[in-house]
């Protein structure tokens, strides 16, 4: 019976436009329906959020970059800055040794010039003294000289001023 | 496929209308390349729903891979024949020929092709003719396009007529000859290396006189050109014919 059936199976003809063919355009808009649904659309979202997240993350990256560079320069800022507070109170602690220095020499140098002003006005002193002294000593020898000499008494009220001028004239020479 | 011969897809169902429709006929008759179709349809879809499944951003399968490797494939297909404003085409034109390509390919599995029924070319070049001729008018107007029929003088027009009736009948009939004729050559040799076997090896006893030995191992060759490489070039000669012809009906 069943060998019966494929004997008398029916076939369409080798070339023919029949049914099939509408049902064919049918099966074409299905299949386009089905491809877009399941591979197409799938497929478009799930590279359309891998873009997103790429370009997100170049994004992100760039973000980075720039807050690294940001902070760069901000570090590089502050070193300069304190390269240039650090030259600026090495050169005030210069200046003011510096200037301690000299201060020091003026004084030292100012001391020095009163003490010696103050010897020189000692010596003088010492000298006229000495002087003095000497006048006073010559002045009784040549007095006592001269009474040797005059064999009498000179008064010495009445020939100071011949003694004085002697003495004078002595202590010129 | 020895017992088919050659004749058209069997019939398995008919539908009788009660009105003759010209041309289809008066009875709808579910045939073997309906039912192949489907399978081919479920084919695809399934192969789809397989590739797109658990997809993910990052550290992809390599189902995946694969699926995108088709999508960009169809993207890089069509822009690169017809050009950027045609990616509404992208999934026509892939529809198309994973249709054709199933299609074609399925007689590997020893059932009839539905590409070898003209009905189904047919299909899919009036599709293809409609989208041409629809592009014609929305890029020249409807004066334009059946200007267009006159040039380069009005003597032209039959001509132009019959050269414009000819792209889908040529489209159809060059895909489904190919086919056609990769079945009808199969079925020859089938049927030949099966009369040579009993020629030859009829002196063996009993059984294995009836054995077709011929026909191990030679069909798989020739299949390796009527199936293999003829249905991926007519897929892919169907499409890119689709693809030219459509994007040359917009300038």
């Amino acid at each position: 019976m069943l060998q019966q059936m494929f004997l008398t199976e029916t076939t369409q003809d080798l070339v023919s436009i029949n049914w099939t063919f509408i049902a064919q355009i049918c099966n074409l808009f299905i299949q386009l329906f089905l491809i877009k649904k399941f591979l197409f659309k799938p497929v478009r979202e799930i590279l359309a959020k891998r873009q997103a997240k790429a370009d997100a993350d170049i994004r992100e990256a760039k973000e980075a970059k720039d807050e690294a560079a940001a902070i760069k320069a901000e570090y590089e800022q502050n070193m300069l800055e304190a390269k240039e507070k650090a030259n600026e109170l090495l050169a005030t602690a210069q200046k003011n040794a510096t200037a301690k220095s000299d201060e020091l020499l003026r004084e030292a140098n100012s001391q020095a010039a009163a003490i010696k002003q103050k010897a020189e006005a000692d010596i003088a002193q010492e000298r006229r003294k000495a002087v003095n002294e000497l006048k006073d000593e010559i002045g009784s020898m040549a007095m006592e000289i001269a009474g040797k000499v005059i064999e009498r008494e000179i008064s010495e009220k009445d020939h100071a001023k011949l003694i004085d001028d002697f003495i004078n004239n002595v202590g010129n020479a | 496929m020895v017992s088919k011969g050659i004749v058209g897809p069997k019939v398995y169902w008919t539908i009788d209308l009660p009105f003759e429709v010209p041309l289809l006929g008066s009875k709808i008759e579910i045939n073997e390349t309906m039912v192949i179709s489907w399978v081919v349809m479920l084919l695809i879809t399934g192969l789809c729903i397989f590739l797109t499944r658990n997809l993910k951003v990052e550290k992809i399968s390599k189902r995946q891979a694969v699926a995108e490797w088709l999508v960009e494939l169809a993207d890089n297909f069509v822009t690169g024949n017809m050009g950027e404003k045609f990616k509404k085409y992208i999934p026509f034109i892939a529809a198309l020929f994973a249709t054709s390509i199933i299609s074609n390919l399925i007689s590997l599995l020893g059932v009839r092709s539905p590409t070898t029924d003209l009905n189904t070319e047919a299909a899919w070049a009036i599709v293809v003719f409609i989208m041409i001729t629809a592009t014609k008018i929305k890029t020249n107007g409807v004066g334009g396009y059946l200007k267009g029929y006159t040039e380069p003088i009005a003597v032209m027009t039959p001509f132009n007529i019959l050269s414009e009736l000819a792209t889908p009948i040529g489209m159809a009939c060059r895909h489904f000859g190919n086919i056609l004729s990769g079945l009808v050559i199969n079925t020859l040799i089938y049927s030949a290396l099966i009369a040579a076997s009993a020629a030859v090896f009829s002196f063996l006893p009993g059984i294995l006189a009836e054995i077709p030995f011929f026909s191990i191992g030679v069909p798989a060759v020739l299949s390796v050109y009527f199936d293999w490489f003829s249905g991926v070039m007519q897929a892919f000669i169907f499409c890119m014919l689709t693809a030219k012809y459509i994007s040359s009906a917009a300038e």
